[in-house]
This record gives C-alpha cells, structure tokens and sequence, in this order.
C-alpha cells in the first residue's frame, strides 16, 4: 500500500514537470500553430538560471520568481526577431527553424556554463522527508506536486476567466476573424509564446533541484513533451494535463516494474491511444 | 537535350573524373558528401514529394549503419551483401512505424516519427551485446565487392562503389516520383482531402513511399559503416535527423538533386566552421535561422527562379 502511494506521488511529480512544459508547447501551438522545437532548451535555460540565482542569492525561493520572466521576455524576442516573419509559410518552415533556434541556445548554454552538470540545493524548508502516515515521501517531490496544480489552475483560470484569456481562445479559434474584430494578432503571439517560454523556464528551475541542471535536459524532456500533447491532443491544456499524467504513469510504474524498458511502455501507450484517436484524446482533426 | 539532361550528364561526367583529379583526403571527404546527399535525397522523397515531415529519419540511416556494420565484422561477407542487409533492416523497421505514424499528418506526423526515432535510439544506446552501447561498434572493414572478388580498401575504389549507389538512387527515386505513383504522392502533398474524396486511400501510398525513403536512408547508413569504420548511436540522434531536414531546405525541397548538393554545402559550412571554432553549432544554428528566413526555395529552387526570370 504504501508502495503504491509512493509510486503514485512519484507519477504525479513527474507528470507535474511534464504538464509546466507541454501546457507552454500546447499553447503555442493553438495560437501560433508553431511547434516549437525550442521550448525544451527554454525549459533548460530555466535550470541553468536558476542555477546562477541560487548561486547569486544563496536562496532558492528568489530563483522561481525571477528566473521565468527572464525566460520569458528572452522568449518574446526571440519570436519577434526571427518567427514573426515566416508565419504564411508551411508549418514545415517554422518547426524548422525553431531547430535552428535550437542549436543556437543549446550551445550558447553550453559556452556560457561548461559541459559539467550544475547542482542546485532545494529550499531549506523543503529539504528531506515529509511523514505521511509512516510512508516517508520527499518534501520537495511534493512541492513540484503542489506547484504543477497551482499553475495548471491559474492558466485554466486566466484563460476561462478573464478578458485576456477571451482574447487568446478567440485568436487560437480563428485568427482571421479574430484580427477583423480588432485583437491585436501580433501582440497576443509574441505574448503568448513569451508565457510560454516562462512555463517552460519555471518548469526548469523546479525540476533542477531534482534532475540537476545538464546539457540534454532540453531534448529529453521536448520528446516526453512531444508524446504527451500527442496523446492529449495539441492545443488543449487538459489534453496537457490529461497526457502528462498517463506518461507520468507509464514512465513511473515502468521503470519500476521493467526497468530496461520503461521507454518503451511509454510509446506502446501512445501507439494504442493514437490507434483509436489519432489526433490525441481532446484534440481536433487538422 | 534539355538543359537539365546536360547538367546532368556533366555531373556524372565530373563524379567519374574526381578520383583522378582530387588529392585523397579530398576524395574520402567527397565521399563522405554523397553518402550524406543520398540521406538527405531519401528524406526528400517523403518531405518534398509527399508533405511528410519525418523528424525521425536518422534512426533508418543508424539502422542501415549497425547492419551493415554487423555483417562486415562478424560474416565477414563482401560489401554489396552488407548494404542489402542495412536497406532490408531499414525498410522491415519503417514498415511498422510508418504504419502507426502514417495516420497521422502533418505536425503529428512529424513528433510520432520522432518519438519512434528516439525509441529506436534508446535501443542503441542501451542493447550493448549487439551494438555496443555508446561505444558502437569500431573496426568495421571494408570488404570485397563479391566473393573472392577485388577489394575494397582503396579510397578510388569505395568512392566509386558510393557514387554508383548514389546515381543508381538518384535514377531510381526520380523514376519513381514521375510514374503514375509519384504523382498519387505529390497529389496527397497538394490536397489530400481531395485526393481522399476522388476515391483514394492515401494511407498505403504514404506507408510505401514512408518505407521507400527508409530503405534508401538505410543503404546510405550502410554505406557510412564502412567507410568511417563505426557505427555510434550519434547517427541515430534527433540533431542528425534535424540536420537532414536542414540539408534538404538548403538544396531546394521536391527536387531529388537540390537535397544532394544541399547536404555538401552543409556539411562543407561545418566543417569550414568547426576548423575557426569549437562552438560551431551556434553558427551553424544561424546559418540555418537565415536561410530558413531569406531563402525558402533552397539553392535549387532559387537558382530555378532565377533561371526562369533570366
């Protein structure tokens, strides 16, 4: 029993990272109809910055407040200097050169901090175990927990609730008519894909003190990305949260229970869901 | 004679004549180009002629590599044995991934094939009795051309085994997207909505030109084992397969020849880069951001537009 609550906190804290970086990548999708092949190093740049401000301050909790605004108005920019201007091209183009954009930031990470990977201390108040009932869980796994609800609650809030949120659904609906009715198109994508890049980045700073801040940490979690908003279905933020949770699941309960090939349930369970909703469980044919 | 048939007649002239005109690190570099042409020529098949974007590709050019390797080094059978068993494993090996990935299109398609990609290079990277691990498999020999036949060692030889599977590829694929299958699949590109509602499946379309484009990956792979001596689970990496899309941009998508001369320019710009600076990639990166921007038709397609104004 308590193996099995175990094993379900130790999902639902991976699914919690999974979420703050597919719920960014799900979004820029449904706005800009850009998969952004860079979000992954994005969520990178967070860990490494992160890394620098806990270095800086000594403190860890200042890093998850300044680190993804950071993150995110190096996001906006770099979409109004490069994607902004190719967005009537095939999606080929822009998923290209987000690679392109890629390789650039990967390897300025690489230049500016060396190829070691860099240890950040989780807060004092979460460091060690917490006591539940006699199981003994990590504090911080649960703080990523905690975490992950928040944000997923207040971007589900700001998108349902308020004026802006109307705005950004109406654009993701149909920018055309959207443009028509006087929403400045433009701005709600350079903003958008900068709150994206700032999930991503938050989503680097807390999952650093767990992985580490190290080079490949980009690529490996985009592709986990990739298969959760394949199952949820891009452009859809419960399609995130609902994705995020099975791979969660697949990738916890594999590695324990068959450990050499945890990667592979993974895939088997997005081949069977796609087999009978091949746009993902909440997503809308093309 | 078009003006296209005597370019090309001048371009087969000139792959006979290099060997006797190069120095030979010049002449192993050359080809090292083709071997990446054919790659990038195989992914056009799909990117360029059908609208599929595989971010995945690398994983069949891998595939051919460790076959081909394998069969060298522990049969020891001569070469063309070693390509065939690299384009099969390829081909058998896209045959279900292409399956699952086909009913999907566009970006869908393109994550499926990397995620498939990475799966495969997961394997790679952790089956260590069978390739290795991430040491690969080192001391690949080039063998005989057939049994008891000449060998295969010299570097005009290998060139010239490489350049005629290039041009036989080359020759085939272009036969292939000018019959009456290759123009289902540039229909499917156009609209396939369209190309549904006429009566057609597009599904075993794409699944065989999906195979089709695997295969040739696979002999390039192939290829590659020999020739460097290794195989690594490097060539299976996602940067690999985003390299052979930067390839084909660069050369000109849907035209076969752009996506070969594409892949020279694109490993010549590396490799002029990476003798000025270690950190390479960020300008490679930029080259890439620039060309993507400035340059949509690729140097094929621009020349083309330019000939055509001209």
């Amino acid at each position: 029993m308590a193996n099995l609550v175990e094993q379900l906190l130790n999902a639902l804290a991976l699914a919690g990272l999974l979420f703050l970086v597919s719920a960014g990548l799900s979004l820029v999708f449904g706005i800009l109809r850009v998969v952004n092949f860079a979000h992954g190093v994005f969520y990178m740049l967070g860990a490494y910055l992160g890394f620098t401000t806990v270095a800086l301050s000594g403190w860890f909790w200042p890093a998850l407040v300044v680190v993804p605004p950071i993150v995110g108005v190096l996001g906006a920019l770099v979409e109004s200097s490069t994607l902004r201007f190719i967005y009537r091209r095939p999606p080929i183009y822009q998923l290209l050169l987000t690679f392109g954009l890629a390789l650039i930031l990967e390897e300025s990470i690489r230049v500016l901090y060396g190829p070691t990977a860099k240890g950040v201390e989780p807060p004092v108040q979460l460091q060690g175990a917490a006591d539940l009932g006699g199981l003994l869980y990590p504090r911080y796994r649960l703080f990523l927990v905690v975490l992950s609800l928040v944000v997923g609650a207040a971007v589900w809030l700001f998108l349902r609730r308020t004026r802006a949120g109307l705005i950004i659904r109406a654009v993701a609906q149909n920018s055309e008519m959207a443009d028509c009715l006087g929403a400045d198109v433009a701005r709600v994508r350079t903003l958008v894909f900068g709150a994206a890049c700032a999930l991503a980045g938050l989503g680097g700073v807390a999952a650093a003190p767990m992985t580490t801040a190290y080079l490949g940490m980009g690529i490996s979690v985009i592709v986990d990305a990739f298969v959760v908003v394949v199952i949820g279905g891009l452009g859809s933020i419960g399609g995130s949260m609902a994705g995020s949770l099975i791979v969660g699941a697949a990738q916890t309960w594999g590695a324990y229970y068959l450990p050499e090939t945890a990667m592979v349930i993974m895939y088997a369970v997005m081949g069977a869901i796609l087999i009978f909703r091949p746009w993902g469980l909440f997503g809308e044919e093309e | 004679m078009t003006r296209s048939r005597v370019l090309g007649l001048a371009a087969l002239v000139a792959l006979v004549v290099m060997p006797w005109v190069l120095a030979r690190h010049q002449l192993s570099l050359l080809t090292d180009l083709l071997i990446f042409g054919l790659f990038a020529m195989s992914l056009d098949l799909i990117m360029g002629y059908t609208g599929m974007v595989s971010f995945g590709h690398a994983a069949y050019f891998g595939l051919g590599a460790y076959a081909s390797a394998l069969v060298l080094l522990d049969f020891a059978q001569p070469v063309p044995v070693a390509l065939l068993a690299g384009a099969l494993l390829a081909g058998v090996v896209a045959l279900p991934v292409g399956w699952f990935s086909t009913r999907a299109t566009g970006i869908y398609f393109a994550m499926l094939t990397l995620a498939f990609a990475q799966l495969l290079y997961t394997v790679a990277y952790k089956w260590r009795d069978v390739t290795g691990g991430s040491d690969g498999i080192a001391g690949v020999p080039k063998t005989a051309l057939f049994w008891g036949g000449p060998g295969l060692a010299s570097p005009q030889a290998f060139y010239f085994l490489v350049a005629a599977c290039v041009v036989l590829s080359l020759v085939l694929s272009l036969a292939v997207v000018g019959s009456p299958f290759g123009r289902a699949l540039q229909a499917i590109r156009e609209n396939e909505r369209r190309f549904t509602s006429l009566g057609r499946d597009p599904r075993p379309f794409k699944l065989v030109v999906f195979v089709l484009a695997a295969v040739f990956a696979g002999l390039a792979g192939a290829l590659f084992a020999p020739f460097r001596g290794f195989a690594s689970p490097e060539v299976m990496f996602w940067v690999f397969s985003g390299q052979g899309l930067m390839m084909v941009i660069i050369g000109g998508i849907g035209t076969l020849v752009g996506p070969i001369l594409g892949a020279m320019v694109f490993i010549l710009i590396q490799e002029v880069l990476s003798s000025y600076t270690e950190h390479w990639m960020i300008f490679t990166g930029a080259v890439f951001v620039l060309i993507v921007i400035f340059l949509p038709g690729g140097l094929v397609g621009t020349a083309r537009r330019l000939g055509a104004r001209g």
